[in-house]
């Protein structure tokens, strides 16, 4: 799909709590809706928290509550799309503030190409074999997941969105069933034996995010 | 009568599930309220309520998988005239 260059606001959030990014995503929901504000991409960290959606199954978190935050991780319930997952350090958070109405207004389309700006980076510049996987949304390098999507949309606008593990500890997601799959997460420096700067990966992504979508950014703040 | 419909939710999309009510039947509701959420995949979308009125039916319930074009609820719309409307505004 072709769609006129639109203007696209980045802003880096830097490490930021769950809930108050969240907040400021509610209230750009509400900006971009009735268009006092252009589309605006959230880049940003996680002190550790474990998070779910509406439909998670309490058998998805396997430890219980006291020993989750025990371990300092805080535990929230929240509106987007997917089940169980865990965001931390180490883990670039990103969180479109879209206009779909825009970009064909197709909720598949669009994850699917939140999974291309992630996709494409990783196989042009870091050599990786990232790929999608049919019916199990996400970013896939071999049998490892890397890449979590979950989405909500209001008003043909989204919010929430994607994270990508760059350099996490493996056993925070010990804790839980990530998506509530057995599946096996591994982060970007997990292929590596030089460390990728979580910085450099962001900015990548979100030159790719602004051309899968083809937007020009115009504004924001870039300094990771 | 409003029928509210489970839109149009992009190529592929033939079913969704009723994720979550915000409001029980019988609550009064304004147009373009959140009504009810719809899940699909890992996705959550709102069903905006499409007019003012009383929730009088829930036809699709939480945990229900309903097809595009489904009957979700039905709202008796408001009946009170632009007259009305401005004589409580005065």
């Amino acid at each position: 799909m072709a769609y006129a260059d639109l203007p696209l606001k980045v802003l880096n959030l830097g490490l930021i709590p769950y809930a108050e990014a969240c907040n400021l995503q509610k209230k750009l929901v509400e900006e971009v809706a009735c268009g006092v504000s252009v589309n605006t991409l959230l880049v940003c960290q996680h002190p550790a928290v474990i998070t779910y959606g509406r439909r998670c199954g309490h058998d998805h978190i396997l430890v219980s509550e006291n020993e989750i935050r025990r371990r300092g991780i805080e535990l929230c319930q929240t509106d987007r799309g997917g089940d169980v997952t865990y965001h931390g350090p180490g883990q670039a958070v990103f969180y479109p503030i879209f206009d779909l109405k825009k970009i064909g207004q197709d909720l598949h389309y669009y994850m699917r190409m939140l999974e291309e700006a992630a996709i494409a980076p990783l196989k042009e510049h870091f050599g990786l074999n990232a790929y999608r996987r049919e019916g199990m949304t996400g970013v896939w390098i071999g049998p490892y997941k890397v890449g979590f999507i979950g989405i909500a949309v209001k008003k043909w606008v989204s919010y929430h969105g994607m994270s990508l593990n760059v350099g996490v500890d493996p056993e925070f997601f010990s804790l839980i069933k990530p998506c509530g799959l057995d599946v096996k997460v591994a982060s970007i420096n997990d292929f590596f034996s030089d460390e990728v700067q979580l910085e450099t990966i962001c900015d990548m992504i979100v030159e790719q995010m602004a051309h899968v979508f083809q937007f020009e950014v115009t504004g924001g703040s870039r300094q990771w | 009568m409003v029928k509210v419909y489970l839109p149009e939710l992009g190529e592929g999309v033939a079913k969704a599930t009723v994720s979550y009510w915000y409001v029980e039947e019988g609550a009064t509701v304004t147009e373009g309220s959140e009504l009810v959420e719809v899940s699909t995949d890992k996705a959550t979308f709102n069903v905006p309520a499409p007019c003012s009125g009383n929730v009088i039916e829930i036809v699709a319930h939480e945990g229900d998988v309903v097809e595009i074009g489904a009957v979700l609820a039905v709202i008796e719309e408001d009946t009170v005239s632009e007259s009305e409307e401005e004589a409580e505004g005065a």
